[in-house]
């Protein structure tokens, strides 16, 4: 069945295509939008694990080194890719669901934008070749520009633009570092680069290959929003629609994640790479969380929030034990999870009440309980409070640099679930417990039930997760222990 | 209650320039507590140093901390410095860049 493979990637991409040509058939783009949704999360679950070679060029052996070449694209898919290919279903099909039920008319111009970033985040998780993921990370840039321009909300198209332009310094500085690589290596299979660097046939302290590190390093901080990028992630987050911006952070954890595996297996013998990783990680706990304390926007203080829960992905995977990543990649998931049930539940208040100012804002809580509560509860788990996800990832954090001998690093994850605690509190009491201010118009009493329905299905997640995080946990550690050997 | 204050005129300042409104309680508070999470965590951050050298980390954590303590209130600078505007995020992005690959190219065995 490792057909299916190809298909996670290839599903999308035509139904895509196929929503952009007919999209002035209205009936027919929404039903061929949602089975396609529904098939998305089924695809990864029903695959089996394995390689595909695209093409059907399997592996040559070079008789001279004894090097295992691979001249075909490499996809492979393990427990990792499923579990994320499969959340990103999820979720994809739960923006989709609340996208169509929105909206009388919809656009095949947007749901082309929305696929095609499910199909490019998917591709850059299953890839093993270095430029194919180079490409699909800039076709997911293009579609986040796409979604975050198409959005009603001011300014949107202007943030947009300025993300487009940072782009264009981010995404040609990877490529001329992946240039550097193929040149030395003769390949972009990473792992035919990792087997010649193992091989010793490549100098890893010659100056090119370390410019190769400083260059695509560069590029993933663009794909990350890590700083300097910070600032523009959370901004195209605040200027999407609410489930686009569920869907966008998404893309940007699993862009990151897995641009930085790829990173790990080529560069992780050089001790300075895990060294940058912890350094850019921290200063994004300690910048977002900082920024997001300051904010009056809640659209804004969920991005930095998510900016600054992106350091703690960074910071597992830069202590580099199999602890820690797998700690990492947990969190990641987790993220993915939380983060979208605040931009869905705080969309859910934007579309009750017009206002995103939390000091214009009041006693929703009487209003709206189920929002409120299910945002409670998403709050406390992007803080770490147990028993839920986010607890079980940020304890396995705690523990991993604790064993690596890093207490500072502790602390300061410590520090920033306090910080994200005291935000989401601020915000929550702002909006849902202090007294209704008397201008404020409640315009719409009903959250639409698609909202709430995608709301109920992610917060069971987080629960099973806090409750169960061996069902996950244990399988990346698998994935993790492999890289590492 | 001195450092309150201080506090609340910067917030109500910076309110004025950038976001229109009442300046509440809770943005106070939240400035507040930015700028002390900010001072510890960037401190505790620093003792890290000690992995190269416990005397540098020593000194680097002293001299953070009292530069950081009288140059308090901090935050609305480090928000003026990460505003919305694309000069600012194209000229951090080019340094952050320029640091990265001057780091690695001279500096990149010595970690």
């Amino acid at each position: 069945m490792n057909e299916l493979i190809p298909l996670m990637v290839i599903v999308p991409m035509m139904a895509a295509l196929l929503l952009s040509a007919f999209s002035k058939f209205n009936r027919v783009i929404k039903v061929l939008a949602f089975v396609v949704a529904i098939i998305l999360p089924i695809i990864p679950i029903a695959s089996n694990y394995g390689l595909h070679f695209f093409g059907g060029y399997q592996p040559m052996v070079d008789n001279v080194t004894n090097i295992v070449y691979h001249p075909a694209i490499t996809y492979s898919f393990t427990f990792m890719q499923q579990i994320f290919i499969a959340m990103i279903g999820i979720l994809t099909f739960l923006v989709i669901f609340i996208y169509l039920t929105k909206y009388k008319k919809v656009s095949g111009s947007y749901l082309f934008l929305l696929f095609m970033g499910t199909a490019s985040v998917t591709a850059l998780i299953l890839t093993d070749d270095i430029f194919h993921m180079f490409v699909f990370f800039e076709i997911l840039a293009l579609a986040q520009v796409g979604i975050v321009a198409a959005s009603s909300i001011d300014y949107s198209t202007e943030m947009a633009l300025k993300y487009m332009i940072l782009g264009s310094i981010g995404s040609p500085m990877m490529l001329l570092g992946i240039g550097f690589l193929l040149a030395m290596t003769g390949t972009v299979n990473v792992t035919d680069i990792v087997a010649i660097i193992r091989g010793g046939l490549l100098d890893v302290t010659s100056p090119v290959f370390l410019t190769s590190l400083a260059l695509i390093f560069f590029g993933w901080l663009y794909a990350s929003g890590l700083p300097p990028f910070h600032t523009i992630k959370s901004g195209i987050y605040s200027k999407a629609e609410p489930h686009g911006a569920a869907l966008l952070q998404s893309f940007t954890v699993i862009s990151m994640i897995s641009i930085v595996i790829l990173m790990f297996r080529i560069y992780s013998y050089l001790p300075i790479f895990e060294f940058l990783i912890v350094l850019f990680s921290v200063i994004a706990m300690i910048l977002g969380v900082s920024m997001a304390l300051t904010q009056t926007d809640f659209r804004r203080m969920i991005g930095f929030l998510a900016v600054g829960e992106l350091g703690f992905i960074g910071l597992g995977i830069g202590l580099g034990t199999q602890f820690a990543i797998t700690a990492g990649l947990f969190q990641a998931l987790n993220e993915i999870v939380i983060t979208a049930l605040l931009f869905i539940g705080f969309g859910a208040i934007v579309h009750a009440t017009n206002e995103v100012d939390t000091r214009k804002l009041g006693g929703l809580l009487a209003y709206h309980p189920k929002v409120g509560i299910m945002l409670l509860i998403g709050g406390l788990a992007m803080a770490g409070v147990p028993p839920l996800s986010g607890f079980q990832s940020k304890l396995m954090l705690v523990q991993a640099s604790l064993n690596c001998g890093y207490p500072e690093l502790s602390i300061l994850t410590i520090m920033v679930s306090i910080a994200t605690f005291v935000v989401f509190v601020k915000t929550f009491y702002s909006m849902f417990l202090s007294p209704k201010p008397h201008d404020l118009e409640v315009v719409d009493n009903d959250v639409p039930r698609a909202m709430v329905f995608a709301m109920a299905i992610l917060l069971i997640v987080i629960i099973a997760l806090g409750i169960f995080p061996d069902i996950v946990t244990n399988g990346i550690s698998n994935y993790v222990g492999g890289m590492l050997l | 209650m001195k450092l309150y204050d201080q506090i609340f005129n910067v917030v109500k300042k910076f309110k004025e320039l950038f976001s229109p409104g009442p300046v509440t309680n809770a943005d106070v508070s939240g400035s507040l507590t930015a700028e002390i999470f900010l001072i510890v965590s960037i401190v505790i951050a620093s003792l890290l140093l000690r992995h190269i050298n416990v005397l540098l980390a020593g000194l680097v954590t002293l001299i953070l901390a009292i530069v950081l303590i009288f140059s308090i209130p901090l935050i609305p600078k480090f928000k003026i410095e990460q505003e919305d505007s694309l000069e600012k995020m194209l000229f951090y992005a080019i340094i952050v860049l320029g640091l990265i690959v001057i780091f690695l190219y001279w500096g990149g065995t010595l970690v």
